[in-house]
């Protein structure tokens, strides 16, 4: 009776010691000589938000154009911006009886101007550049509303480039009545030079160009559906009248 | 029903009931005699045999399975040494291969640390240079508007001198045509009168350019 018993646990005790070495953990593997991995992941960081041109200026500032209007027996200055490689925008007042247009970029480069065109129904011209402008910007597609973060770039005073920033006040009609529709009234500084600068919107494109300010400090800018629309329109410009 | 303590008999197998004498019960002294007097019938081969061979047969298969235990225990003793051995130089491999690149993790964050230094001193000095290179344009362009004012300047003060140079010179004519005149009208005898009203006619005109060229220089000069 006690060899039996023996005789069947014994078998049992084996298979449970058999089992248990089926049970024991496999061997490790080989240690890898590295765990880097082989391609490196992207960093998220300073991939969009950054805009790191070859110098170090930015978009806003390297599209800014200063213009030098020598007319007869007068001399002023005022702000564009480029359109693309060789056209700049800018208002029709600060190329209006013009005998030379003397322009030069954010760095200080002069650029040739070949020739420029007014637009009857709103402020704004276009010139026409012989060499190549640093870069341009892109046009809104629709413009901003009240309330809407605003930054002008341009020359106060024809003086330093300059940005500042504001917010969308007002869309009003145009107070001196030089341009049909609506225009916005920004609360960002600008001064006489200023004329033609881009006001653009928080990602950097183009909500309108500035072309007045009155004794209250704001800005007025003629928006960007109206440089669509003049744009849009081969007829809206025609040659800028001259003094010469 | 119930009776007496002890084993019974098994009911399903008929057995001869066993000898008085038990195996293990000591034997007289001297005892090596015959075998035992044939007290019952003879065994029959197909039952189980004495309890002397079984007891023999339990210690063979008890050792045999305490042989089995002993070598799969030696098996399963060496197989855990073994996978220890293993796991214990893998953790040291690990571990070392941790250490390096915790040694690499170290350099490189020490590496990061200098360079986000040199980063944000190049950032100090690109935006230096920014401010440099638009101060530069700024005093550029204003050089562009001084030159221009006194290019502008300079083409004014040309118009003026011509026409101040035009109007001496319109004004010399026409004071010399008028004492011309003058002596002409002294003797108004010896000259054809046709003749001295044309002349009239021309020191006029002389003195009337010397007025426009004077009216031109005055425009010149209010600009």
């Amino acid at each position: 009776m006690r060899t039996g018993r023996i005789g069947l646990v014994a078998p049992v005790a084996l298979l449970a010691l058999v089992a248990g070495c089926a049970y024991l953990p496999d061997p490790p593997p080989p240690v890898p000589s590295s765990v880097v991995p082989s391609a490196a992941p992207v960093p998220t960081a300073a991939s969009d938000d950054s805009q790191l041109s070859p110098d170090g200026f930015d978009a806003a500032q390297r599209m800014a154009v200063r213009i030098r209007n020598i007319g007869c027996g007068a001399l002023s200055t005022g702000s564009g911006f480029a359109l693309d490689a060789h056209t700049l925008v800018t208002n029709r007042h600060v190329v209006a009886d013009s005998a030379e247009l003397q322009l030069s970029t954010y760095d200080g480069r002069d650029v040739a101007a070949e020739a420029a065109s007014t637009a009857a129904l709103a402020d704004l011209a276009v010139v026409r550049t012989v060499d190549e402008l640093p870069t341009a910007p892109v046009l809104a597609d629709a413009d901003p509303q009240v309330g809407d973060p605003v930054t002008v770039v341009g020359y106060p005073s024809g003086r330093q480039l300059t940005v500042t920033d504001g917010r969308v006040v007002a869309a009003v009609t145009d107070p001196l009545h030089v341009n049909l529709g609506q225009v916005l009234v920004t609360d960002a500084p600008v001064e006489p030079g200023s004329s033609g600068s881009a006001a653009l919107d928080a990602e950097g494109r183009v909500i309108g160009v500035v072309y007045a300010k009155n004794a209250d400090d704001m800005s007025f800018v003629v928006p960007v559906s109206t440089l669509r629309a003049m744009l849009d329109d081969d007829t809206a410009f025609a040659p800028a009248p001259t003094c010469g | 029903m119930t009776g007496p303590n002890g084993p019974s008999p098994d009911p399903g197998q008929h057995r001869e009931d066993p000898p008085v004498s038990s195996p293990t019960a000591p034997l007289p002294t001297g005892w090596a005699g015959p075998a035992a007097p044939h007290t019952g019938p003879a065994p029959d081969p197909t039952e189980p045999g004495p309890p002397a061979r079984r007891s023999s047969r339990a210690t063979v298969v008890l050792a045999l399975v305490l042989v089995g235990v002993l070598i799969a225990s030696g098996v399963l003793g060496w197989r855990l040494w073994t996978t220890t051995r293993a796991w214990e130089e893998s953790a040291a491999g690990w571990e070392q291969l941790a250490r390096t690149h915790g040694e690499d993790l170290a350099q490189a964050q020490a590496e990061l640390e200098a360079t986000v230094g040199e980063l944000d001193a190049t950032r100090v000095q690109l935006d230096t240079a920014q401010a440099r290179i638009t101060a530069l344009a700024d005093e550029k362009a204003q050089l562009g508007d001084t030159t221009a004012a006194q290019q502008q300047l300079a083409d004014y003060q040309q118009r003026v001198s011509q026409a101040a140079g035009q109007v001496a010179t319109a004004l010399a004519n026409c004071i010399d045509g008028q004492e011309r005149l003058i002596g002409y009208l002294q003797d108004t005898a010896a000259y054809d009168a046709a003749d001295l009203a044309r002349f009239r006619s021309d020191v006029e005109r002389v003195c009337g350019a010397a007025t426009d060229a004077n009216a031109s220089l005055q425009s010149e000069l209010s600009r």
